[in-house]
């Protein structure tokens, strides 16, 4: 798929569409579509950029790249005077008092806001089902789900509805949907986009990353939201990826794979079959593929939902309706904090949340959430040898192809299981792109942190040998 | 204060009990290898040396009003919150 940006740039360059037709179209589509992808339309803000994309052409004034382009918004990021919802109830009639810093960035740049974007509530969930505005369903079979928790980001840039949309991820939340939507989803580096104004869920793997069909597109946005940004100290300067940096991959010996994340029956065999085909074509092109031993797939599962829930009860106490969200009162203040929580949680979330309680009381964090926290010290240091063995690490992106609307909220363990390929990469903090190739659910493409550009260069390379 | 406080109450959620699914997730962690009980997870950490300055931003205007309007109580001018009984 070609750069969607530099395509619809021409176009307004050349005026062969003006820019408020594009987002009157977008608009339209949006409006139209059965996929449950908008929570709210940004129509008069959208209308208004616009005309003045518009008039600056008509002056004959240069126009950046990202100038007139529609992008979505998961509906967990703050922009100003914007509904804000999180897909939840607590939070339906929350209006953003200020403007998250990756959206201000592409705001400057003059990209247009189109859409805040149906996703799992507070990021809770890997089927975009956990939402008061509706399940959102697969781009491609509409009985199956989005994926999640960036469900409506995936499918609204699979379905066109946006060029690009600004997803997050945490366990998996932008390269899962971007699996089951084939598309392109980019979990960068932890620390290369600022957090600030995304609303947090666990804040020590939180990134905030782009969705779109191409490569090119993702790098595009990618250099305009990276930085350092004081508003979250966690943030640190990255260098730019040019176009050309990533054509050459002349640097990449050898790729890994963890057998273990294949080597079970937890995989579905196609999905398998597919992965060693690809494997077999990266050889075939003379690079060395190693073998890894990694962590079982099941306790990556339970060290990321150990330390996420103990993040996100602690991120969401600040949820009691006292000076913002849907507050439902009580006799007293505590009967307000705990009806106001009670009623406007979803079942997901007060699982989370009384799980990372659990884990945080006297008699439990040692056994369960102290002993998570040297997992995921091991983990990493398992990362950083093995990425003085290999270059790049391949993996598929799911264990199977995406459910059935309906059968995750029944089994939530089997959702947890779902997230096994992506989790690890999370607690790494390491950069992984999905792309659309290799299985039915697409690849993911890693490399050690801060090393993004390798990341690019291989996705590069992939794309024209699958 | 040995007072033991259930999960709901940590929580602040009514009649909330721990999860049997999520219980298993625990139970892996529990039977999980490890070194050592101890970690060194600075992963996150900020130098001393790269800490900023304390520096006091006055919101704008649009953004105290959409604060005011987010509160979710308000009687003759005053952001009312509820009653606060002392046990």
């Amino acid at each position: 798929m070609e750069s969607q940006i530099h395509k619809i740039h021409q176009q307004l360059v050349r005026k062969e569409v003006t820019c408020v037709k594009l987002v009157q179209e977008r608009l339209i589509l949006l409006k139209s579509n059965t996929h449950a992808t908008a929570n709210s339309l940004l129509e008069e803000i959208a209308l208004e950029l616009a005309k003045k994309v518009d008039a600056k052409i008509d002056c004959g004034e240069k126009i950046g790249l990202l100038e007139g382009i529609p992008f979505g918004i998961k509906d967990v990021y703050m922009l100003q005077g914007t509904y804000t919802t999180a897909s939840s109830n607590f939070l339906k009639r929350y209006r953003s008092p200020y403007t998250a810093t990756a959206i201000q960035k592409l705001l400057d740049a003059g990209a247009i806001p189109l859409v805040k974007e149906n996703c799992d509530s507070f990021g809770h969930g890997s089927s975009s089902e956990n939402t008061i505005f509706g399940a959102v369903k697969n781009a491609i079979n509409p009985d199956l789900v989005g994926g999640g928790s960036s469900g409506g980001s995936a499918v609204n840039v699979a379905k066109d509805l946006t060029v690009f949309s600004i997803g997050g991820d945490t366990g998996g939340s932008i390269r899962q949907p971007a699996g089951y939507n084939k598309v392109y989803g980019f979990k960068p580096t932890y620390g290369r986009i600022s957090r600030f104004g995304l609303m947090a869920y666990a804040s020590s793997t939180d990134c905030v990353g782009p969705i779109a069909k191409s490569i090119e597109d993702i790098r595009i946005v990618l250099n305009e939201i990276s930085g350092k940004d004081i508003k979250d100290q966690t943030t640190y300067h990255s260098e730019k990826i040019s176009k050309e940096a990533i054509d050459n991959v002349d640097e990449i010996k050898t790729v890994g794979y963890f057998k273990n994340f294949t080597e079970t029956d937890a995989i579905d065999p196609q999905i398998k079959l597919d992965f060693y085909a690809s494997i077999e074509k990266v050889k075939a092109k003379g690079m060395q593929v190693k073998a890894l031993n990694f962590f079982e797939p099941d306790s990556l599962v339970s060290t990321y939902y150990t330390l996420a829930m103990a993040e996100t009860a602690s991120n969401l106490s600040r949820l009691d309706g006292t000076n913002y969200g849907n507050r439902i009162e009580g006799e007293t203040l505590k009967d307000t904090y705990s009806i106001t929580r009670s009623e406007n949680f979803s079942e997901e979330t007060k699982r989370r949340i009384v799980g990372g309680n659990q884990v945080l009381s006297q008699g439990f964090s040692d056994e369960i959430y102290l002993k998570g926290l040297n997992l995921r010290d091991q983990i990493a240091k398992n990362f950083e040898n093995d990425f003085k063995e290999v270059d790049i690490i391949i993996s598929p992106v799911t264990p199977n192809t995406p459910p059935q609307i309906g059968d995750s909220l029944k089994e939530p363990l089997a959702m947890y299981l779902s997230d096994a390929y992506t989790v690890g990469f999370s607690l790494g903090q390491l950069p992984t792109l999905t792309v659309p190739q290799g299985t039915q659910t697409g690849l993911q493409i890693t490399a050690a942190k801060n090393n993004d550009e390798l990341v690019f260069k291989f996705a590069n390379f992939l794309k024209d040998i699958l | 204060m040995s007072k033991i406080m259930t999960v709901d109450i940590l929580s602040s959620i009514k009649g909330a009990q721990p999860s049997e699914t999520v219980n298993t997730l625990f139970e892996v962690i529990k039977k999980a290898n490890t070194p050592n009980n101890s970690f060194n997870h600075h992963h996150n950490a900020v130098s001393l040396d790269d800490l900023r300055d304390d520096i006091v931003f006055d919101s704008s205007q649009i953004e105290k009003q959409l604060i005011l309007e987010n509160f979710p109580k308000e009687k003759n001018g005053f952001l009312l919150v509820s009653k606060v009984i002392e046990e």
